[in-house]
């Protein structure tokens, strides 16, 4: 899939844009804080509705503006549509063909997009939450059910933590409903945590292929899903998933009901990586952690075009000075397979040669963009 | 400039109703002013008796101006079976249907401990007061499908199940997330006859 225009308008620093892009590859090329990302991020934003940077949507809006636009008609193989993001101070509307969406679950999912930047070279080392995070956008934007049932978990775990918060201080609390909730909990934990395993171990075959060819056949990935601190496989389904927490949750009980908090559960959970049989986040290098980085990114684009069968839109930002030539090497490998990428940089030197084949490229200034053309073939 | 204190009053009311902000009140307002007299009247007499004029059942918490309600008091009335639902109006989709001759109860909302509802804000006690009389051999739990729906269905039969009572739930001729207010008659009936013990 491609969107061959972009419209914004009230963007962050984009108060009026209309531009339209190449299939390909485009660069865009500027000084610090001109634009750069917020242009990537608006991409992003009209893909999953909400931006990578902030949960709060307000800060998209131009410091002058009262709302928000930004809408572009997505190309795939056999249609095209228009999607538009409305946002403003009474909320955001998003519509697909110019219908509005009463649910997110059935907007999201329409344009599909993979982010590279510098912050997530900190999947690895970062929090828990990153990595959750992670999982969520990527599996939510490629299954509608799995969106679905985690907005169906976080509600149904909002109730139950409110729930265990108010035992806390009671005489004779209601330790039915407590089961109630508890049960509630587990059936739908239980489809979250299919879904995670079967899209993770997808993921983790690809990502160990090309992980094994970035570092010349000696590195060999690997993925372990963790919930209550349990390591837990594919193989594993539903009823196993659902008997297992229903255990946890009666052994963590006591403690739910003192801290009034819910202890277990997808929202706990965590993958740990791990290079020939070693953890990757305590003894990884840093080059191996990059490394582990960008092929899940890659793996993640053969993920989506394996689901959809539709490749998604590739945003790289600042992110090509980052790696070396080997990798950037594995990069175009992906690229190659026509993809539409969009590159920031402040020096196209950084660029790998072969990147700039014939790329267009854009100047970004002060929320401007001016079109240089298509840089042609410097072999 | 403000608006004369007898029509900022009334936005003020309007804007008291669900859904309605400060611009719907406005426009209500001073269509209100355009109105006639008689119909105003006709209006705020409406306003005050729905909430003088009417009280809840007894015995089953539907809206009634006489207590017990219609239902209960009707003498050829199914008194085996009792159909719980959320709110008095979901009583009118039953009995519009017309496929239904039994008792039946008003929880007036679904626990929802985000919102404040626990058990005592419900009508629950009173319906396991009404199956120790042991006319009672079913109760169906007609309740929406969002997740607290679901939840409250869940705790009710965990609680009547001990009593031998057979408890079923509506079956999923609603859509998840579907209202009972806004499903049609073939699928309430369908959802009826397809119902499930739990
Ligand atoms: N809501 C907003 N309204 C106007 N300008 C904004 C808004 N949010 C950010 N900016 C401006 O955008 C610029 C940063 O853009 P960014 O895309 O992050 O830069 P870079 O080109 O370095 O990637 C800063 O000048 C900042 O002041
Ligand atoms: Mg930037
Ligand atoms: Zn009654």
């Amino acid at each position: 899939m491609y969107l061959k225009q972009l419209n914004m308008v009230n963007y962050r620093n984009y108060k009026q844009l209309n531009v339209q892009f190449s299939p390909n590859i485009n660069i865009f090329i500027g000084k610090n804080a001109q634009g750069k990302t917020n242009l990537l991020e608006s991409i992003y934003y009209l893909a999953f509705a909400r931006s990578h940077r902030t949960n709060v949507d307000r800060q998209l809006i131009n410091f002058e503006s009262p709302f928000a636009k930004v809408s572009s008609r997505i190309y795939k193989r056999q249609t095209s549509n228009i999607l538009e993001l409305v946002t403003s101070n009474r909320g955001k509307k998003a519509s697909i063909n110019h219908l509005e969406q009463k649910r997110l679950s059935a907007y999201i999912g329409q344009l599909n997009v993979v982010l590279f930047s510098p912050e997530n070279l900190n999947l690895i080392k970062g929090s828990p939450s990153q990595r959750r995070r992670f999982l969520d956008l990527e599996f939510g934007q490629i299954d509608n059910r799995y969106l679905i049932s985690l907005a169906r978990y976080q509600r149904i775990l909002k109730q139950r933590n409110t729930f265990l918060k108010k035992m806390t201080y009671q005489k004779e609390p209601d330790f039915l409903y407590l089961e109630v909730l508890t049960r509630q909990l587990v059936d739908v934990a239980a489809i979250v945590i299919e879904l995670r395993l079967k899209y993770l171990t997808h993921l983790e075959q690809m990502a160990k292929d090309i992980h094994f060819q970035i570092s010349n056949q000696t590195e060999t990935l690997a993925f372990h899903y963790q919930t209550a601190n349990y390591d837990f496989k594919q193989k594993n389904d539903k009823q196993t998933v659902v008997d297992f927490l229903i255990n946890q949750f009666s052994k963590v009980q006591n403690r739910e009901i003192k801290l009034g908090t819910t202890l277990i559960g997808p929202h706990r959970d965590d993958i740990n990586f791990e290079i020939n049989d070693k953890d990757l986040q305590s003894f990884g290098s840093q080059g191996q952690q990059r490394s582990c980085v960008l092929s899940l990114k890659l793996a993640e684009i053969k993920l989506i075009k394996q689901v959809t069968h539709e490749s998604p839109i590739l945003l790289l930002d600042d992110v090509l000075s980052e790696l070396d030539s080997k990798r950037q090497a594995a990069l175009i490998e992906i690229i190659d397979e026509d993809i539409q990428t969009f590159i920031t940089t402040t020096d196209l030197d950084s660029v790998s040669k072969e990147l700039q084949h014939k790329p267009t490229i854009y100047e970004v200034s002060n929320g401007n963009l001016v079109n240089k053309g298509v840089k042609n073939d410097p072999k | 400039m403000q608006y004369p204190l007898p029509i900022a009053k009334l936005i003020e009311s309007y804007m008291k109703l669900p859904g309605i902000g400060q611009k719907t009140a406005t426009r209500l307002a001073f269509f209100t002013l355009n109105m006639e007299i008689e119909d105003i009247q006709d209006f705020s007499k409406s306003l005050v008796e729905v909430k003088t004029e009417l009280h809840y059942c007894s015995i089953c918490g539907n809206i009634t101006q006489e207590d017990p309600c219609e239902i209960c008091r009707d003498e050829r009335v199914d008194r085996s079976s009792i159909l719980v639902v959320e709110q008095p109006k979901d009583i009118l989709s039953f009995e519009n249907m017309g496929e239904y001759f039994g008792l039946y109860h008003v929880l007036n909302g679904v626990l929802s401990p985000m919102d404040g509802v626990s058990v005592d804000d419900l009508n629950i006690k009173s319906l396991i007061k009404r199956l120790q009389d042991h006319s009672v051999k079913e109760v169906i739990l007609a309740l929406n499908s969002s997740s607290e729906g679901e939840a409250t269905a869940m705790y009710l039969s965990k609680l009547i199940k001990p009593s031998g009572i057979k408890v079923s739930r509506l079956a999923s001729g609603l859509a998840v997330g579907s209202d009972i207010e806004y499903a049609d008659d073939l699928t309430l009936k369908r959802a009826m006859t397809g119902r499930q013990e739990v």
